[in-house]
């Protein structure tokens, strides 16, 4: 697998960190491991995600607002994957954050970085939205019209200027766009729609054990991807 | 279960797409396999943000944080809180 040019890698800063369950009390067990999430690189000189999280832990609405400067592309960018709706993943993009804002004591440094803790945080909230407001139906809908098209569109941005130009992202993108098609396919309905095993198989007409493999392949070579970029860079 | 079966189920587990008859089998595991376990799964939560990062930043509405920032700002007013 070849990633971009050490110049371009400079660019990013890329961690060992676990992302962190939001639900998790805080005074769970936490174990020494070795994760391999990376994070975007914040802005020079300025303010660290955890030290961002920390402020938040002490109200300091400032840095919830500095936090939402650099993620809320991110944030909205996930909810929208999941709910297809611009309106509705703004105002859910709202209450996400209102909800760091006040789950924020929850996070522990100790345990993972911000930004893991966001992203778990905000598919539960969007998949919860999704199934509440019914349109999960709708999504499905939109998803028969297009079968062949949503395992692709998950990287359709990704050109190859892009590519050389370099950015979290586009690294992202080229390790799941590794993936067979159907490998995509039975991730994005698992993790984009939260969809289980059986739900996938009814939903595609696959057998079911051929999903529970394509799920275990496709995870298992976007974690690979994870661990031999973080030891490239 | 093997630790190799045990990280693929750890890998389904925290998208949510363990079906509840193999969720059973896998807490049994991760029972056995103890910290070794934990270690692991904490590792698979790196697939969330691998996948929140692979997607194309979405543009929100200036007036999102306008209402965020007004309702978190009350809310200080509210309890009192606050920095300094």
């Amino acid at each position: 697998m070849k990633f971009v040019d050490g110049n371009a890698r400079e660019k990013y800063n890329w961690m060992m960190s676990s992302a962190l369950d939001p639900n998790l009390p805080t005074d769970a067990v936490v174990t020494e491991s070795k994760p391999i999430a990376v994070a975007v690189a914040s802005e020079p000189g300025g303010p660290s995600d955890v030290d961002l999280m920390l402020a938040i832990q002490r109200e300091d609405a400032d840095a919830l607002s500095h936090l939402y400067d650099r993620y809320n592309g991110i944030v909205k960018a996930l909810i929208l994957r999941i709910i297809h709706n611009d309106t509705e993943a703004d105002d859910l993009l709202q209450e996400v954050f209102m909800e760091i804002w006040n789950q924020a004591k929850n996070f522990s440094a100790e345990k993972g970085k911000p930004l893991g803790w966001m992203v778990t945080l905000t598919r539960r909230r969007a998949i919860d939205a999704l199934r509440k407001k019914q349109a999960y139906a709708r999504a499905e809908e939109r998803f028969q019209a297009e079968p062949e098209q949503q395992p692709l569109a998950w990287v359709q941005n990704v050109t190859e200027d892009e590519i050389h130009a370099g950015d979290t992202r586009v690294l992202m993108a080229k390790v799941i766009n590794c993936l067979p098609v159907a490998q995509q396919q039975v991730i994005e309905l698992a993790f984009f729609q939260g969809m289980s095993q059986r739900e996938i198989a009814s939903h595609t007409n696959i057998p079911l054990g051929t999903v529970k493999t394509r799920l275990e392949l496709g995870l298992k070579k976007i974690y690979d991807g994870l661990k031999e970029l973080r030891d490239e860079l | 279960m093997s630790f190799e079966q045990f990280q693929n189920s750890a890998r389904l587990y925290v998208i949510g797409a363990l079906e509840p008859e193999e969720l059973q089998v896998f807490e049994s595991a991760r029972k056995l396999y103890g910290t070794a376990a934990e270690d692991f799964i904490h590792q698979c939560y790196a697939l969330h943000e691998a996948f929140a990062l692979s997607l194309k930043p979405a543009t929100a509405s200036s007036a999102i944080k306008d209402k965020l920032m007004a309702m978190v700002r009350d809310r200080q007013g509210l309890s009192g809180g606050g920095p300094g």
